[in-house]
């Protein structure tokens, strides 16, 4: 151990010279400015967007699932590869928000309520593709157990029901979770609104929050036991999409590491997404004191984790199917790799297992420019591995008279990138009105929430630990 | 300095006459020779209860250590005056490692895939003869152990050193040490766990099975290390290092991954029952049937549903009494589900439990916490001097 290292202690989580005061300033201040120019450009191009996605639909549901590219044996396409690539978007805002508030890790303040929000706004993307695949969208009611006099019930067996379940239990507990702690910062603008109108408007969404000791003591509790439920939740959600798949018989679906792979993917992929939006956030509203390069390092960090966890359960997939020397399980590993659908199968692995491994270096995990592009790289990787998934096992199934080969119609395109126009139009609404980042929650890590280890004269001191005298060791 | 450093004032050398280093050496010594009869009264058994026995205490072992390395990489300080405890248990891992021997020894015995004429009738098993063939075998041990041991080695070392050169650049090294360490140490956990355990049942495959075992063993690590901090405060040890906002911390850990375990072995079972192909039901087949079906239930009750109900509470996870009793239980069940994963291989029909699953739990017991009380000893048994040990002694537990 020639080599020595130095230790560096822990940055603080907010840059420049803020104050609570500066901090209120520099979040809320966005939601009372006039709106910015860039704002009504990029809320347009959202807005034609959506209307692509509304007119996708309506095509649908007056023309049938026909417009699609399904084909047999390919019946599952762009429609379950996009609702699973939303759902697992959405979890990265659960991670921050609810985990990492368990795991006390201060850092997520800066970008909780951000992560959070577009959870919400992925899920409600999400959620339109099981309703508009149904194909008789008039009666996709039955999907929910309804008491109906014609006494048919929904197959409780499968797990696509469960699907609706956990999806629509995961979005609510989110919006709740989201609004509890949005409670003070409401508060918050309603006091230092000027309009009469936002006044009014803000101290509806504000409950009546006065800031008092019971207020924050009821805040607390339920904050906490909001997390409490939230994170079982967001395992419960991807670890049901898994079921869709795993519990059939298809080769390459069936497998049981898919529960926790998929969680994993969902994590892996939203941190990036977060990466995305926030990288461009904090530099149009200037906010890097607040999400610093520090926060981009560990997010950084938590992708390299999720990737290699990723990485780790395709190697296990591929070992068990050689190992497991079930015919059909090897072939299907093989097709994927070599097959028609070869070229999906190594995007998927150069972005998800390869492209994450640039952030062992710590330089890489610094740089802004580079976190930006894998961050984008990562969520084309992870769209493509639904796709590999999907249609590589479908498309080359048991039978090799009945394989096909699938490529979507533009309506599939057009439908996915419509459903960009509905998360940008809300995510851009959420940036206008709300404080988008955690307020009250940020002040609470700032040093001087915890005045503590002054000495006489005001100045901080680092803790030091006294030991009683230096032990000699008996070694 | 500020009035209100932290102080730590309690002795931070285990007195001698809490070294109970040749008392546990004695006993495993008796323990192995116990068991070493057994080995000529019934050599099978004998194998399969040491293949048993050793996996519980190694698997105590991999789960401290991936515990410290990610309290290093995440510069955690909840668990820096705890952190002795996990260090002693795998510091001297690569000694542990020579008590793998006589499984090499027992392989035949163990694991029909070793026997060449069950493997040439058998087209399935002829595939899988370039992973499991005896010599490669082999080798893939000596990799695991030899990674394992020097991760456990300098993990410990390092950690120690720090507190005699005051050199806090060295939590550096530990996270550089860490980081690679942990993906290293899945690797190899992965397919230890594939050698060890599900190739004793050399058709069976289930590619959640490395996850299942680390969640398993990750959800008995923490009952360990209480009772370790519960029998160090009742000899008046760290009473004012080791607080309740300790305690509570570990107590949410246990719990949290009390659920774990139940979500990753619930989706193991889930997915293959749903599915229903003979290949890999026949697994759980044997494991469902017969008085296996009893264990099969205790665990899913005693592992999963009483720890979770008693210690949903917030004021429960740092209740003394209720800690130590289900703390007691769930390290039962975690040797009782390694033997439900092991002997059904061997009886397939009932449940048995044999004398030789004592003599050789308490054998390997000894020895193991021989080792671990040697290194503890030595040393000082909280981290002196970590640039995370102030924020680990101030921690409060708020109601």
């Amino acid at each position: 151990m020639s080599k020595t290292y130095e230790y560096v202690p822990e940055p603080a989580l907010v840059k420049g010279n803020h104050d609570f005061s500066s901090i209120t300033a520099l979040v809320t201040d966005i939601n009372m400015r006039p709106t910015p120019k860039g704002w009504y450009i990029a809320f347009a191009i959202s807005n034609m967007l959506l209307l692509v996605l509304l007119v996708s639909i309506a095509y649908l549901i007056w023309e049938g699932t026909g417009i699609w590219g399904l084909n047999q044996p390919v019946g599952w396409g762009w429609a379950i590869i996009n609702f699973v690539w939303w759902v697992g978007i959405g979890h990265a805002g659960t991670l921050i928000s609810a985990i990492l508030f368990l795991f006390r890790q201060g850092w997520r303040t800066a970008i909780n309520r951000f992560a959070e929000a577009m959870t919400i706004f992925a899920v409600m993307c999400a959620g339109i593709f099981p309703a508009i695949h149904v194909g008789r969208i008039w009666v996709v009611y039955w999907m929910f157990p309804l008491p109906n006099q014609m006494a048919m019930w929904p197959n409780f067996n499968s797990p696509l029901l469960w699907d609706v379940f956990a999806v629509s239990t995961y979005m609510t507990v989110s919006f709740l979770f989201w609004y509890v702690g949005l409670v003070p910062d409401l508060a918050t603008v309603r006091d230092r609104i000027k309009s009469k109108v936002g006044k009014v408007l803000y101290g509806i969404g504000a409950l009546g929050w006065r800031g008092s000791n019971r207020h924050w003591w009821n805040y607390e509790k339920s904050y906490m036991i909001l997390a409490g439920l939230a994170t079982p939740l967001v395992l419960s959600v991807h670890t049901i999409v898994s079921f869709d798949f795993a519990v059939s018989l298809i080769p390459g679906w069936h497998t049981t590491i898919f529960p926790p792979y998929f969680v994993a993917g969902a994590v892996f992929s939203g941190f990036a997404m977060v990466l995305t939006l926030m990288i461009i956030c904090r530099k149009i509203y200037n906010l890097e004191d607040i999400m610093t390069v520090d926060h981009i390092e560990k997010m950084n960090l938590i992708i390299l984790v999720t990737g290699s966890m990723v990485g780790f359960a395709y190697l296990m997939e591929f070992f068990i199917a050689w190992y497991g020397q079930v015919e059909y399980e090897k072939a299907i590993f093989i097709i994927r790799a070599t097959g028609p659908y070869a070229w999906a199968y190594w995007i998927m692995i150069a972005c998800n297992v390869i492209s994450p491994q640039l952030f062992w270096s710590k330089k890489i995990r610094r740089n802004v420019t580079l976190t930006f592009i894998v961050s984008i790289v990562v969520n084309i990787g992870m769209w493509f591995e639904r796709f590999v998934i999907t249609v590589s096992s479908l498309s080359t199934d048991f039978l090799p008279s009945s394989w096909g080969y699938y490529s979507p119609t533009i309506w599939d395109v057009l439908t996915y990138v419509g459903t960009f126009g509905l998360f940008f139009t809300f995510f851009l609404l959420f940036l206008r009105f709300l404080p988008m980042i955690a307020v009250a929650e940020l002040k609470g890590v700032m040093p001087q929430a915890d005045p503590h280890n002054y000495d006489e004269n005001g100045e901080y001191v680092e803790p030091k630990v006294e030991v009683p005298e230096p032990k000699k060791l008996n070694s | 300095m500020a009035s209100n450093s932290p102080k730590l004032t309690d002795s931070v050398q285990l007195p001698s006459n809490l070294d109970a280093t040749k008392t546990f050496y004695g006993i495993g010594a008796a323990g192995l020779i116990a068991s070493g009869v057994g080995l000529f009264l019934n050599s099978e058994q004998f194998f399969f209860s040491y293949l048993t026995s050793f996996t519980f205490f190694t698997s105590i072992a991999l789960a401290s250590m991936i515990l410290l390395m990610v309290h290093h990489i995440t510069k955690s300080s909840w668990g820096t005056v705890l952190r002795r405890i996990p260090e002693s248990f795998i510091s001297k891992f690569w000694i542990w490692a020579l008590f793998f021997i006589p499984i090499i020894l027992g392989m035949s015995t163990l694991y029909t895939w070793t026997d060449p004429a069950y493997v040439a009738e058998d087209p399935i098993m002829l595939g899988k003869v370039p992973y499991l063939n005896e010599p490669f075998f082999i080798i893939r041990q000596l990799i695991y152990f030899g990674i394992w041991g020097y991760l456990g080695y300098k993990l410990h070392k390092v950690s120690v050193e720090m507190d005699k050169t005051n050199d806090w650049g060295l939590v550096v090294l530990l996270r550089k040490l860490s980081a690679p360490g942990i993906l290293l140490f899945s690797l190899t956990l992965a397919f230890a766990s594939f050698d060890w355990l599900m190739s004793l049942d050399a058709h069976w495959f289930s590619t959640m099975f490395p996850v299942y075992l680390f969640a398993m063993s990750f959800q008995a690590i923490f009952p360990i290390m209480i009772l370790i901090t519960f029998w160090l405060h009742n000899k008046g040890m760290l009473k004012n290092t080791i607080t309740q906002s300790h305690i509570f911390d570990m107590g949410a850990w246990f719990f949290g991954f009390t659920v774990f375990y139940a979500y990753i072995a619930f989706s193991q079972f889930l997915l293959q029952y749903y599915a229903n192909i003979p290949e890999e039901t026949l697994w759980f087949y044997f494991r469902l049937e017969g008085s296996w079906a009893y264990i099969t239930y205790t665990l899913l009750i005693g592992r999963f549903v009483i720890p979770f109900v008693l210690l949903l509470g917030r004021d429960r996870k740092h209740n003394k009494t209720l800690l130590k009793y289900t703390s007691i239980l769930i390290i039962v069940l975690h040797f009782l589900e390694i033997h439900w994963i092991v002997m059904p291989v061997l009886h397939d029909v009932n449940f048995a439990f044999s004398w030789l699953d004592i003599t050789t739990l308490v054998g390997l017991g000894g020895i193991f916490m021989g080792l671990f009380f040697s290194t503890f000893k030595k040393n000082n048994i909280v981290p002196t001097s970590h640039p995370t040990l102030a924020d680990s002694l101030t921690k409060q537990y708020h109601q």
